[in-house]
């Protein structure tokens, strides 16, 4: 990094803007600043509320997506992982009588082990994070559409419903879950240890870093924060589906890198994750609310990630980010 | 300042082509205190029977001077309900749900009756719950059950025993459910002219259907006897045919029974061309204009029930000059 430091000096004001840690932040709120006017209902509180528990479980899920992507891996099983662990929920606490908070850790646990079933194919037969999280979404959302035959699971515990339906509880998660993350990144050797797997992981190896571990690990949390998620969404929309969340994972890998996640690993933080998200939620709910056709939204927000990938590149090259 | 500049400049740009191509508030008469605005939010336009019943509702809302919201969820539940929550915030007067499925949609509908907004599903009901709302559906029942006794008749005329096969639905959806029913009823009891060997699983996914299509036929060559729970499975289902060297004409030697659900351009063409014997049409203009009808019945207080059947209507080889100008797929056909 330290070669590049004149770069930066020398580069105008407007480059240091674009490139900085806080663009994506800044981008949200030009964005809603701009179309506030043009947009009714933009900042009235129940669309800011609507919007609010909208991006929740995206930031949950892309949470666990930038542990692994500072690793410089990709998990695309988080989708899937969100479908099977909200049927395989569902099913417990209607077909299995069970109460919610059996219902919830079972979710929990099922994220976990697909996390380390990925993890572990990764790590111990050196196979790429892509085909392994590839095949896994597949396996494991045809597993959901089987295990269900395709119907939704209704009629859930009223206790576990609350958890997605109530804005404090599904926020208190969400805030929990980045400020243990947020410490373990910045204030641990795991942290580190992280950054460095993903820097250049045959360096961290020769330095002492377990980068298998980590590796595992980053797959094992990505699982559990797809799971978490899907109890919330699962409680949002009262049923368990097999086809939950499927459509998201354009939605978080995009969010995720325009916050500033580096697709090349050993960059990355929670808050760059934290603007990456509303962003994305931002743009979507503006574009809706300007009565744009769904096509151009899809292609709107297709630039937005092409852009945001084209400045990571940028940034890279240059070397103005720091993790 | 440049870059800000450039945005600002963007944003001009996009607001202009952002003027919403549904919402004609400008075209609401000078008289009006308010124009109405209905949101329209769908689950998917990636089938033609869809994009067919949105410009349906968009006529039908332009016809009467009110303004449209439109949203579509490609298939994303959690989406569709930020989208009708959006549509909420915004003080719409009406909301048009194609939901997802029959119970995702329970808390867009309950969303909905909190705000006092009349919400209408157009063809999928919702499951049953403590919400209130209409759902303007297809007689799937009786229209497939209609179309397959047509077909049956077909089959009386050629001696002997058939061999039918039957493309089914995604069965998480109430509409393919429905459908199989329909086929259901209409051969009990004609046990002694038709032996049904195949029910093909098709999940409303084309590369199944193929692949469930080819098996069948594989493993029954003799099958002369087809029914497909939507037209839009047909380019599969005539893919498989056609490959097995089975897709022949009415009248030719080995033409196989084809009957379907939806009335789609391609169900059109086969009929024209001679090789699709019937279809069970959706009448989308009548669903549309019943959609909205009910909505602003429902705002006015008026008692509407929970469900308004679309009867639909079969069209076949004998009165096809006479209906296809009620048919949607023929229609499509026509415009540019």
């Amino acid at each position: 990094m330290t070669p590049a430091a004149p770069e930066i000096s020398r580069a105008p004001r407007w480059l240091h803007l674009l490139l900085s840690d806080y663009f994506s932040l800044i981008l949200t709120v030009l964005l809603v600043a701009i179309f506030a006017p043009f947009t009714p209902g933009l900042l009235s509180r129940a669309n800011l509320l609507n919007i609010f528990s909208y991006l929740l479980p995206l930031l949950i899920v892309a949470i666990g997506l930038t542990l692994v992507m500072i690793t410089g891996g990709i998990d695309l099983s988080v989708t899937a992982i969100v479908a099977v662990a909200s049927v395989v929920g569902g099913s417990l606490m209607t077909a299995g009588h069970q109460p919610a908070f059996i219902g919830v850790a079972t979710m929990l646990l099922v994220g976990l082990l697909i996390g380390a079933a990925n993890g572990a194919m990764i790590t111990a037969l050196h196979l790429p994070a892509f085909i392994v999280t590839l095949a896994s979404m597949m396996f494991v959302s045809g597993f959901a559409v089987w295990f269900t035959q395709s119907r939704n699971i209704d009629q859930l515990p009223p206790a576990f419903l609350q958890i997605g339906q109530t804005l404090l509880i599904s926020t208190a998660v969400t805030a929990t879950l980045a400020l243990v993350v947020r410490f373990l990144l910045q204030k641990t050797v795991y942290g580190r240890w992280l950054y460095a797997t993903g820097q250049n992981p045959v360096t961290a190896r020769v330095s002492g870093v377990p980068v298998r571990s980590m590796t595992f690990a980053a797959y094992v949390a990505s699982g559990f924060c797809a799971a978490l998620a899907s109890v919330i969404m699962t409680g949002r929309l009262e049923t368990a589906s097999p086809v939950l969340g499927r459509e998201m994972l354009l939605d978080v890998i995009g969010a995720t890198v325009i916050g500033g996640i580096s697709l090349f690993g050993g960059k990355g933080k929670i808050a760059w994750t934290f603007f990456g998200v509303p962003f994305l939620v931002a743009l979507d709910n503006v574009l809706n609310l300007l009565n744009l056709s769904q096509f151009a939204i899809t292609i709107t927000k297709g630039s937005g990630i092409l852009l945001a990938a084209t400045l990571d590149a940028l940034r890279t090259r240059f070397g103005f980010r720091q993790s | 300042m440049k870059p800000i500049l450039s945005l600002l400049s963007l944003a001009c740009v996009l607001v202009g082509c952002g003027k919403p191509a549904g919402s004609s508030t400008e075209a609401a008469p000078s008289t009006s205190p308010r124009p109405l605005t209905v949101g329209v939010a769908f689950e998917t336009l990636q089938t033609e029977y869809w994009v067919a019943g949105f410009e349906a509702i968009k006529a039908e809302l332009k016809k009467r001077n009110i303004a449209m919201l439109e949203a579509v969820s490609d298939s994303d539940a959690s989406r569709q309900l930020q989208q009708i929550k959006t549509f909420i915030s915004r003080g719409v007067d009406g909301i048009v749900l194609v939901p997802k499925d029959a119970k995702t949609c329970i808390p867009m509908i309950r969303a909905a009756n909190e705000a006092k907004i009349p919400i209408v599903l157009f063809n999928r009901p919702s499951a049953p719950s403590d919400t209130q709302s209409t759902a303007v559906v297809a007689d799937n029942r009786q229209l497939t059950r209609d179309t397959v006794t047509y077909m049956l008749e077909q089959a009386k005329k050629i001696p002997g025993k058939h061999k039918a096969m039957v493309v089914l639905g995604d069965l998480g959806d109430i509409n393919a459910i429905g459908r199989r029913d329909g086929f259901e009823d209409a051969v009990k009891g004609n046990e002694s002219i038709i032996d049904v060997v195949a029910r093909v699983p098709s999940e409303w996914n084309q590369e199944k259907t193929q692949a469930g299509v080819a098996n069948a036929l594989q493993a029954n060559p003799d099958i002369d006897f087809i029914f497909t729970s939507s037209d839009f499975l047909f380019p599969s289902i005539t893919s498989a045919l056609k490959a097995a060297d089975r897709y022949k004409r009415i009248g030719e030697p080995g033409h196989v029974i084809l009957g379907g659900f939806d009335g789609d351009a391609t169900a059109y063409r086969m009929l024209t061309d001679g090789y699709l014997d019937a279809t069970g049409v959706q009448d989308v203009y009548f669903e549309a204009e019943a959609s909205i009808q009910a909505l602003l019945d429902r705002r006015e207080g008026k008692a509407v029930g929970d469900l308004i059947l679309d009867s639909g209507f079969v069209i076949h080889q004998g009165n096809l000059k006479e209906m296809a100008a009620r048919m949607w797929g023929a229609n499509i056909k026509k415009s540019p």
